[in-house]
């Protein structure tokens, strides 16, 4: 009998051909992206598409199968949404603190913030910034400065609207520190005392970001002192900044209203501001298991992500809203680059987020009706096979070298499964929220990307300089170098070493700022997940009673999340790889495979 | 997009004060600022440059004596002045060559990159067409380009020279937003072919390229 395992999942769909006679011949396999959503009737297409592809293989037709067995699929979606948290707030721009590029000169000047056309009216002795409006060309200024200064006039620093910084310094007879760049100059106050700093390149300022050299400079007492160190906290790890004092200048973090979710547990029941943060969040979630139900504040953010994870669920399985319970959530904290509202120079500082990914479980996810679909296209008896996680396990353990008790972590795009077998066959399984698409949004969202098709590239595929047209750097720090010349558009930039060649990166980032974001969202999502998988199949919860780990599933097949949770579980001691399932197809088709070996002998 | 009678009258008029005597045209208009000639002194042949902080910026012979703005009327010393400051901002610094062999944007933008310490150089027309180059690059690559010259404007000018000295830095920048607009080419199609003639009527191969400074 010729059958064909097809394992839908969320994001790939794999179907295994096997001969089962006496024993079960494998023929081919074959791996597709899926269509629709899982378990609807739009994955007909990618199914027939993967077995034409893997009869294919083999110079047969959909017409020779006897079987197609469909994975009973785990009814579990997950979606991801983000919060911010917390924003900052500049009154009356108190400061400037952002980094242009080439700002000019060097290090402190402190006087009355004056427009550089009334340099000629100022009079001799008290040290002024002058402040430069966009309506004043670089030579003009420059003249203007050297002339005042020349008239004895002390001008001990300028603030710039456009990018002339390094021109004007070039032509100055008496150098001072400029800071360049300020879009919204309009906005800063003049004849008020203000102290300016430029650092040297590859430095940050060290005095307008220490609150007691703010202090020295305005002479403030130590309660003004205290209201000052946020100014400080936001200018530091800048190359330039500016302090103005102002009668109410103040820079403030205020925190963002995101919304109050409530767990219930099977025996408790725990609220919590999502504003607190992900620690927070984890913690009385850990508190409740296990989760049966998420309540969120009607006309907050968080409620929203929440709906729209049950609407989705509630369309695919007919069922109301109202019976979707939401059984994992993974909140993970991030930084997002914001607006600092206020500002007078686009300034960006990193604002705290809350990343959530949620997992709804249903248990009529209409698999039938997608069978008889199949049926009826391709005039193969379909059947609806076994549970998923125990296929998965019989698949994983044609891995040469690995035996029951085996545990598998199935690393999806929508959520995280682990499995376990123990020694008299039982099974265990657990599911849950946060995978490769939470990592694609962290990294989209901490980047600042705004692009989540680069977002994935840049997870899966690693990153290297090209630093010629004839030579690159990777990540690594290895030399690659080339015979013929790179194309143009990959000069100088941080490229993703994709299937297809490189791919260049317009965006202003260096290449350790990605990887950086790139391996702590994996660690954040994928090693956090592992980890909490695992102490819930483990036996008694405790993972050192595990002794075979295998990964499966799309995200295993990333080069570096194996190393990283080897690396996590390298203290419980478990044998740790990825699976490779029939000693051929590495850690996919475990489902698949699965499903053929459970007719074995029929 | 049809022609306006002004137009034809514009055209009509470039052509026969072309036809009067080449270089006598511009000085009819000398009053208008914007007519002036660039005030360039050719220093010699020039020479492939070996300092890493130069970019060098190639210009065709008549660039900024006959046509003496671009097709959008921004004056060449602007233009010069303007991809200068760029460069300087950025802490490097800006080499002036006229190369007599070409009128082709892709070509004399190479030779400028084969000749700079950097390797990165810029090619820009009278009309305004501009590419920034590379010297390992064929010709006719690029690391940007700006084709449409009634697009390109003097911000446009500082960005391409801030750009070539990232480039020259080996920094990763944004590249410059290139516009495009569907009726540039039809309103200014007639005009440029015309720019390009003159361009080409002041190639002189025996000349090769020359260094030159503005006075």
């Amino acid at each position: 009998m010729l059958i064909a395992g097809v394992d839908i999942g969320n994001n790939s769909t794999e179907v295994a051909v096997a001969r089962i006679g006496a024993g079960v011949e494998f023929l081919s396999s074959a791996l597709v992206r899926t269509i629709g959503l899982k378990g609807t009737l739009r994955n007909a297409m990618c199914v027939i598409d993967a077995v034409d592809k893997a009869m294919a293989a083999v110079s047969m037709t959909r017409n020779d199968l006897d079987l197609i067995l469909l994975n009973k699929a785990t009814p579990v979606i997950g979606d991801v949404a983000m919060e911010t948290i917390t924003e900052t707030v500049i009154t009356e721009s108190a400061m400037i603190g952002h980094n242009p590029d080439t700002p000019g000169g060097l290090g402190l000047g402190q006087g009355v913030t004056v427009d550089i056309r009334d340099l000629t009216q100022t009079a001799p002795g008290a040290p002024c910034i002058a402040v430069i409006d966009g309506g004043v060309d670089f030579r003009e200024a420059a003249e203007m400065i050297n002339a005042a200064v020349a008239r004895g006039i002390r001008i001990t620093g300028a603030i710039v609207k456009k990018d002339d910084g390094v021109l004007i310094y070039n032509r100055l007879t008496s150098p001072i520190p400029i800071v360049d760049e300020v879009q919204h100059i309009d906005k800063v106050p003049l004849g008020m005392p203000a102290a300016l700093e430029v650092a040297r390149v590859g430095r940050s300022i060290e005095k307008l970001s220490n609150p007691y050299d703010i202090a020295t400079l305005f002479e403030l007492s130590p309660e003004e002192t205290r209201q000052i160190t946020p100014i400080a906290r936001a200018l530091t790890g800048n190359r330039s900044g500016v302090v103005i004092k102002t009668p109410k200048g103040d820079v403030q973090e205020r925190r963002i209203p995101a919304g109050t979710i409530t767990m219930v547990g099977e025996t408790a029941k725990e609220a919590v501001d999502v504003e607190l943060g992900a620690d927070a969040i984890m913690e009385k979630l850990a508190r409740v298991a296990p989760l049966k139900e998420i309540q969120s504040q009607p006309g907050t953010n968080a409620h929203g992500m929440f709906e729209r994870v049950r609407t989705v669920m509630a369309e695919l399985t007919d069922q109301p809203v109202s019976l979707i319970k939401i059984q994992d959530v993974l909140a993970v904290n991030t930084l997002q680059p914001q607006h600092v509202l206020g500002g007078l120079a686009g300034e960006f500082t990193r604002g705290t987020a809350v990343g959530l990914a949620a997992m709804v479980m249903t248990q009529n996810i209409p698999m039938q009706r997608l069978a008889a679909k199949l049926k009826e296209e391709t005039g193969v008896e379909v059947e609806i096979g076994g549970v998923e996680a125990e296929m998965a396990i019989t698949g994983a353990l044609t891995t040469p070298g690995a035996e029951a008790p085996l545990a598998i972590l199935d690393l999806g795009g929508g959520s995280t499964d682990a499995s376990i077998i123990h020694r008299d066959g039982t099974v265990k399984s657990i599911h849950m929220a946060g995978a490769g698409d939470m990592v694609t949004m962290l990294i989209n969202t901490e980047l600042g990307l705004d692009d989540p098709d680069l977002a994935e590239d840049i997870k899966r595929y690693p990153l290297a300089k090209v630093e010629t047209l004839f030579h690159m750097r990777h990540e690594t720090g290895a030399v690659e170098f080339f015979d013929a010349h790179l194309d143009p558009s990959l000069f100088g930039r941080v490229a993703i070493l994709g299937e297809n060649g490189p791919i260049p990166i317009m965006h202003d980032l260096n290449l350790n700022q990605i990887v950086n974001v790139r391996r702590k969202a994996k660690e954040k999502v994928f090693v956090r997940n592992a980890l909490r998988a695992l102490e819930q199949v483990a036996p008694g919860g405790n993972i050192r009673l595990i002794d075979f780990v295998a990964l499966v599933g799309g995200s295993a097949l990333d080069f570096e999340i194996p190393e990283m949770i080897a690396d996590a579980l390298a203290e419980y001691g478990p044998v740790l790889g990825k699976g490779n399932i029939r000693g051929c197809e590495g850690p996919r088709n475990a489902v698949a495979t699965g499903l053929c070996l459970s007719r074995k002998g029929c | 997009m049809k022609l306006t009678e002004e137009m034809l009258r514009q055209i009509i008029t470039e052509v026969v004060g072309q036809m009067a005597g080449g270089a006598a045209a511009p000085a009819s208009a000398a009053a208008v600022d914007t007519d002036k000639p660039l005030d360039f002194i050719e220093k010699g042949p020039a020479q492939a440059g070996s300092n890493p902080k130069e970019v060098v910026i190639a210009v065709p012979p008549g660039f900024g004596t006959t046509p003496t703005k671009t097709i959008i009327d921004i004056p060449h010393s602007v233009v010069l002045a303007e991809v200068a400051a760029g460069i300087e901002e950025e802490g490097l610094t800006a080499r002036f060559v006229r190369n007599y062999q070409t009128a082709d944007v892709a070509f004399l933008a190479h030779s400028a990159a084969q000749l700079s310490g950097s390797g990165v150089g810029i090619g820009i027309l009278s009309r305004g067409t501009s590419v920034i180059h590379q010297k390992d690059l064929a010709p006719l690559q690029n690391l940007e380009l700006f084709p449409q010259a009634p697009l390109v404007e003097a911000e446009t000018f500082r960005a391409i020279g801030k750009n070539a000295a990232k480039y020259a830095k080996g920094e990763n920048p944004n590249p410059v937003p290139v516009k495009n607009d569907p009726m540039a080419r039809p309103r200014y199609q007639g005009l440029a072919a015309l720019l390009h003639n003159k361009e080409v009527q002041f190639l002189d191969p025996q000349k090769k390229i020359l260094e030159v400074v503005q006075g």
